[in-house]
């Protein structure tokens, strides 16, 4: 992976691992209290974990982004972005997640 | 096996946390002292931060791992526990850590890359801000696991 598409993987990341965790968009649900990975939502199996799926979702479809973006307009991305997104995605995160601390 | 496991996680986040400390200390920028005497902070701020990436990078992802190794336990055992007491705060708080680290991992790429070439004048504001975001992530984690960690000693 070259460089210009290391920081395409890096800034979509975030926003892609954002919109997972958002809409339910895991790849896939692990249930530790059975060890089992599965595809599709299944109760029966007590808790959830749905983290690593929106994390393999994040990593996916960013890294197909990097690929999909031409070397040259890749190249002439401003290195702001590189920080300026992935800053924007935490805060937009803590804004959502103040729930856990509001009544 | 879960516990030495536990304390491996935490020993590699104290590393990390040591690492990420120095180099995001480094990048501020920060009139010297007009005695020239060398305080702490301008020693502990002092070292060469390029040589932090890499290990911060192999830090990251090795102390991630351990915490995703884990997770399971935290969400069979410790979570109902917070939930029967009505502890959302604290849940909360680890919902944002787990958050945190995941973020933080997308970042390694972007942030090893900045450094690797970290001669390069125009890149010096995007090195110290994702620096900075990733010092924000670690300390973040750090505490809250620590915390979460100790928590039935900590709450009556």
């Amino acid at each position: 992976m070259t460089d210009s598409r290391m920081t395409i993987f890096s800034i979509m990341f975030g926003i892609f691992y954002l919109a997972a965790f958002y809409y339910d968009l895991a790849l896939f649900r692990y249930y530790p209290e059975v060890g089992q990975f599965h595809f599709l939502r299944n109760d029966s199996l007590g808790v959830v974990i749905l983290w690593y799926g929106w994390i393999a979702t994040a990593a996916l479809a960013s890294a197909a982004i990097a690929f999909a973006v031409p070397r040259n307009l890749a190249d002439r991305l401003w290195s702001g972005w590189a920080w300026i997104i992935p800053t924007v995605v935490v805060v937009a995160m803590l804004i959502y997640e103040r729930r856990w601390f509001v009544s | 096996m879960i516990v030495v496991l536990l304390i491996v996680h935490g020993l590699l986040a104290v590393a990390l946390l040591g690492a990420i400390t120095h180099q995001a200390l480094s990048v501020f920028t920060v009139a010297s002292a007009s005695n020239g005497r060398w305080t702490f902070v301008n020693r502990f701020r002092g070292v060469d931060a390029t040589a932090y990436a890499t290990p911060i990078v192999v830090l990251f992802v090795v102390t991630t791992l351990g915490g995703a190794v884990l997770y399971p336990q935290y969400r069979i055992d410790v979570r109902p526990a917070l939930e029967d007491t009505q502890n959302t705060a604290a849940n909360g708080v680890f919902e944002i850590k787990e958050h945190l680290a995941a973020i933080g991992l997308g970042l390694m790429p972007v942030y090893w890359q900045f450094w690797r070439k970290a001669n390069g004048h125009g890149t010096a504001p995007a090195r110290r801000y994702l620096t900075w975001l990733v010092a924000f992530c670690v300390w973040w984690n750090f505490l809250v696991g620590h915390v979460l960690n100790d928590i039935r000693g900590l709450l009556p």
